[in-house]
């Protein structure tokens, strides 16, 4: 009796030994293998397209190495949230994943990022490719690189052509302030009633797009307007540009020139922009990004040819048109690598497969956005069948970067807090300014840290 | 409980050498020792790191992810002072009383009441129909749904009205999806009461000229007491955690309109890395369940004496 549990004892030691050393005996047995993490929708496969490709090049030029492609899917927030979690352990962690440029200080202030550095300067597409506004995508606050690019982007305006000469209003548009693009929206609303006026990210499911698309193309359009700054180092409370912001966004709801309020706050919203109500008739402008043409390009799930008659593309003006005229903000993506990888070499090596000119190529011209490297950008088949794509790039001029440090996500998530409350009209602009200055210390850890106005 | 008199009879047959009370204990607990330490390990190991964690300041990511603090009672002091934790609380008890204790529990008595004494097959296609809700996985109980309340959904096609079920009454929408899931079990438990009732004790109250209320009242809701706090305490707390069926069918929205405590805790923990936050919720929670349980538990002791 004895002897039989001490037997099941050992064996259930045993067991539990072999299932925690389950990692270690993969490695033991010779063969190598790269994790990749990657994001995949329904409606936004490009990604999975390109490094399906990376993975039959690298597993050509390096015979030993296998690379495990783990798609997530869901939208950015699901994303964002699985690869945290896996981060959380060196056993799940993924060797090399894709991750938006705005978190990238926070997980390098977790220790979850290994820098590039060594690796780019043996690289020569790092030099000769990447232009050095690219090169600060993921730049954290210690001056090393943390991911190469494989996207960034601008946000404007996408307009309908047919809805704007049904409103009686001039195509080309060139709205040269707020007002321009509120006046053009109350037309549309008088003579169009079957259309959405104006469709912009507003509400807390929509994520970081309600920050950046939403309110940063906003407040960054207002005379000093900005989250953080940068001389005193500081992030800013509330103020007047914020309730401006605000205000704007409570004007397009309140007077019901925006998505229904059910719209508003559905998911998916930006497939019934760009896939139902642009084709039909039933939008007539979408403050989004330069990506947006990808929706309808032959490559997307439900193409239509004619958009290159039908809709029209300008910059977002400032407030009152202050100088420079246009506003624009910029992110985007990188492929990183973890703090984690053992095989460190391996993994930079296919990260550079991974951006290297043809998978770029492949995936600027699918996505929409724009190219990071210099050599795409230059490639007449990125610019072939997009004729917004010169358009977007050279918002390059007026675009400003999300102060992209450790707090930012959290800052980011008072900022739809704000938002939101305006969108449902359960705060005024002013009120929910108040709750945003209110928030923000606690956000950013501390009052020192915040600047009031 | 019945473990422990079970080794207890056992040890009446063993022959004296040693203590017996350390033999006993020994016999007792070597062959649960594998158990035990599988409970530790865990059970016992990730609640008591939870407990840890909702007293620290930990994240996902950023700094505070590898250097957290402890941070006392500020989690708390924080939960209490935040407005949307206030809503979503208020939220927690409304979708309890609303969905749990009067939908549920009501319409599956209601609905095994009715059952009693009809034919075969009406019981099969009712028990088919309620049960087949109750089986359904929560997402894909979800999705019905919002098909059914969407804008174009079958609701208003029949209806004939273009209204935005969803958005215009998020707490009813998911208070009415979790009845139409949970019902069944409510109608299991009272089914099963039912049956124990005596007729002939029925019987001879109609025959007194009792009216079928004054039956139900005084001779059966007496008789299946017991079955009803049990089944009140069960679906209290399944319903006091309940989160898939919320998320897929609102996402605790618009705004904070049908956001219960656990997507509350979900979005502070998993989206904005508020781990320490989250746990520190999870334990308020944890402490609400218990209260309940021990309200019902109190009610059960107070029916019997």
């Amino acid at each position: 009796m004895r002897g039989a549990l001490a037997g099941s004892l050992a064996l259930l030691t045993a067991l539990t030994a072999a299932g925690c050393g389950g990692g270690g005996t993969q490695e033991a047995s010779g063969a190598k293998e790269l994790e990749v993490l990657y994001k995949v929708e329904p409606t936004w496969p490009h990604l999975e397209k390109m490094l399906g490709d990376a993975k039959k090049q690298y597993e050509a030029a390096h015979p030993g190495v296998t690379v495990k492609l783990t798609p997530v899917q869901g939208n950015n927030e699901a994303y964002y949230t699985k690869l945290a979690l896996l981060n959380r352990s060196p056993d799940s962690a993924p060797d090399v994943y894709l991750h938006d440029t705005f978190q990238v200080n926070a997980d390098v202030a977790a220790g979850k990022l290994a820098p590039l550095d060594d690796y780019l300067a043996k690289w020569p597409d790092w030099d000769s490719q990447f232009p050095d506004s690219v090169k600060q995508a993921a730049k954290g606050v210690d001056g090393k690189i943390y991911g190469v690019p494989i996207s960034t982007d601008t946000r404007g305006l996408w307009y309908h052509k047919d809805v704007f000469a049904k409103a009686g209003l001039p195509v080309p548009w060139e709205p040269k302030t707020w007002d321009d693009i509120l006046t053009a929206a109350r037309a549309i609303k008088q003579k169009v009633p079957d259309a959405v006026p104006f469709s912009m990210y507003s509400t807390k499911i929509h994520g970081e797009a309600a920050t950046m698309q939403g309110f940063e193309m906003l407040l960054y359009g207002t005379p000093g307007g900005t989250l953080y700054d940068e001389t005193q180092q500081k992030w800013v409370a509330g103020g007047k540009n914020f309730t401006d912001a605000l205000t704007f966004v409570n004007t397009i709801y309140r007077e019901e020139l925006g998505p229904k309020q059910a719209d508003a706050h559905n998911a998916k919203l930006a497939d019934k922009v760009n896939l139902e109500w642009f084709p039909a008739g039933k939008v007539g402008i979408s403050l989004d990004g330069a990506w947006t043409a990808a929706a309808w390009k032959p490559t997307s799930t439900k193409p239509w040819p004619q958009w290159q008659q039908k809709i029209g593309w300008t910059a977002m003006p400032t407030q009152n048109g202050e100088e420079p005229g246009a506003v624009s903000m910029s992110g985007g993506w990188v492929m990183a690598m973890s703090s984690y990888a053992k095989l460190k070499q391996e993994a930079f090596d296919f990260i550079a497969v991974a951006t290297n000119k043809e998978n770029s190529l492949t995936y600027s011209v699918s996505t929409g956005d724009l190219a990071p490297r210099k050599d795409v950008a230059a490639d007449p088949k990125y610019t072939a069948d997009n004729p917004s794509v010169k358009f977007f790039t050279d918002l390059a001029e007026v675009t400003h970067y999300r102060p992209a440090f450790e707090a930012y996500p959290k800052v980011s998530a008072q900022v739809q807090e704000a938002l939101e409350a305006v969108t449902t009209g359960s705060r005024s602009p002013e009120e929910a300014t108040a709750a945003y200055a209110e928030a923000l210390p606690a956000a950013v850890g501390g009052a020192g840290k915040v600047l009031a106005r | 409980m019945t473990v422990a008199t079970a080794p207890a009879s056992a040890v009446t047959g063993t022959p004296a050498g040693g203590p017996p009370r350390r033999r006993r204990v020994l016999r007792w607990l070597l062959p649960m020792a594998p158990a035990l330490v599988l409970l530790a390990l865990f059970l016992a190991g990730p609640i008591l790191w939870s407990v840890y964690i909702a007293f620290t300041n930990e994240t996902l990511t950023g700094s505070a992810s590898v250097n957290s603090s402890f941070v006392g009672l500020d989690n708390f002091a924080r939960m209490f002072g935040d407005p949307n934790f206030v809503n979503s609380f208020l939220l927690t008890f409304v979708f309890v009383i609303g969905s749990a204790v009067i939908g549920q529990n009501t319409l599956g008595l209601i609905i095994a009441l009715l059952q009693r004494g009809r034919g075969r097959v009406t019981r099969s296609v009712v028990n088919g129909v309620v049960i087949g809700a109750w089986v359904m996985p929560e997402i894909v109980a979800a999705v019905c749904w919002f098909s059914f309340l969407a804008e174009d959904g079958t609701l208003n096609t029949v209806l004939g009205i273009s209204q935005e079920w969803l958005y215009t009454a998020p707490m009813l929408a998911v208070i009415l999806a979790n009845v139409w899931r949970g019902t069944a079990f409510s109608m299991l438990v009272y089914s099963a009461a039912l049956s124990e009732v005596p007729p002939d004790l029925v019987e001879a109250a109609a025959v007194d000229g009792a009216s079928p209320l004054r039956r139900l009242l005084h001779i059966t809701l007496p008789l299946i007491r017991r079955s009803i706090m049990s089944n009140l305490m069960l679906i209290t707390l399944q319903t006091l955690a309940s989160f898939g069926l919320i998320y897929a069918l609102t996402g605790g929205g618009p705004g904070t309109a049908s956001q219960t405590t656990p997507l509350y805790m979900y979005e502070q923990a998993f989206r904005y890395f508020e781990i320490g936050y989250g746990s520190a919720i999870a334990l308020v929670m944890l402490v609400i369940g218990a209260l309940f349980s021990l309200v019902y538990l109190r009610l059960i002791k107070v029916e019997d004496a």
